[in-house]
């Protein structure tokens, strides 16, 4: 089971995320609303994997990829994405992330994309 | 597994509203500087919150109109400005629109369909900024997109 850092500006996906998650027996160590908490809260709570939205405030997703991935180059790092981001989804994966989910979240997408990529860490 | 949609419509009528105002703020912050980059990117990231919010929760009306805003406001951000204001009006229009539509949902009506003039008059800039599908993404995640889009 594995220690989680959602990363999401809206109240509304980090819940559901948490409740698609949390009965499988994962930790959500931490919640962060933009970029920027993003990356200090990985730095802080070195979680298993971070479920990373593309659009954020302050700093976007794709950027807080970057700055985790450069620091941490192990991260484990899911994407959160939407129709229409397929270009920014491209550019996380490229740029390290290991896997992506889409809205709206399927539980059962959710949980196999989180347990396949610790699975794939580990 | 059944998530407890009842508690997600309510944390979307509240989240959808600071989000409308928060659209509408930065409407007026764009009437005085049609260039006005965080009020910009305030209304696409509004916008894309609230289409992914109601797609959700199946609010197909709401999420298509966001949709369509979301992506005119990409084509804004892009050209770092309102181009004039007809297409100013046509925001404001789209806001009250999208108002009336949770309005419905919070008087435990389903929102109606966004008016096809209002839809077709936002599509029309932006069709050409729309980023390509997808056809062949990297992933081989159960949600990876590919053949026909999702509607979110």
């Amino acid at each position: 089971m594995a220690r989680v850092l959602i990363a999401d500006d809206a109240s509304f996906m980090r819940q559901m995320i948490r409740e698609i998650i949390e009965p499988e027996g994962h930790e959500v160590v931490g919640e962060a609303t933009n970029g920027i908490e993003a990356v200090a809260l990985y730095e802080e709570l070195l979680p298993d994997l971070v479920t990373m939205d593309i659009v954020m405030p302050k700093r976007s997703g794709i950027d807080a990829v970057k700055t985790i991935l450069a620091e941490s180059p192990t991260a484990c790092i899911v994407m959160c994405s939407a129709l229409g981001q397929e270009t920014l989804v491209m550019e996380a994966l490229q740029a390290g992330a290991r896997d992506f989910i889409v809205k709206p979240f399927k539980p059962e997408s959710v949980i196999a994309t989180i347990k396949k990529t610790i699975e794939k860490a580990d | 597994m059944a998530l407890d949609m009842a508690k997600y419509r309510r944390i979307f009528l509240e989240e959808s509203a600071d989000h409308l105002a928060e659209i509408s703020r930065a409407l007026i912050d764009l009437e005085k500087e049609m260039d006005n980059a965080p009020a910009i990117d305030t209304i696409f990231r509004m916008a894309h919150s609230i289409k992914s919010m109601a797609a959700s929760l199946g609010y197909d009306p709401v999420a298509d109109l966001s949709h369509r805003i979301e992506d005119r406001m990409e084509g804004v951000r892009a050209s770092g400005r309102v181009s004039d204001f007809e297409e100013l009006e046509l925001l404001f229009r789209s806001l009250e629109a999208l108002e009336t539509m949770v309005a419905a949902i919070s008087g435990e009506q389903g929102p109606a369909p966004a008016d096809a003039a209002l839809i077709g008059a936002l599509a029309a800039q932006a069709t050409e900024l729309a980023d390509p599908l997808p056809s062949a993404l990297p992933s081989d995640s159960p949600d990876a997109v590919g053949g026909e889009p999702k509607k979110v």
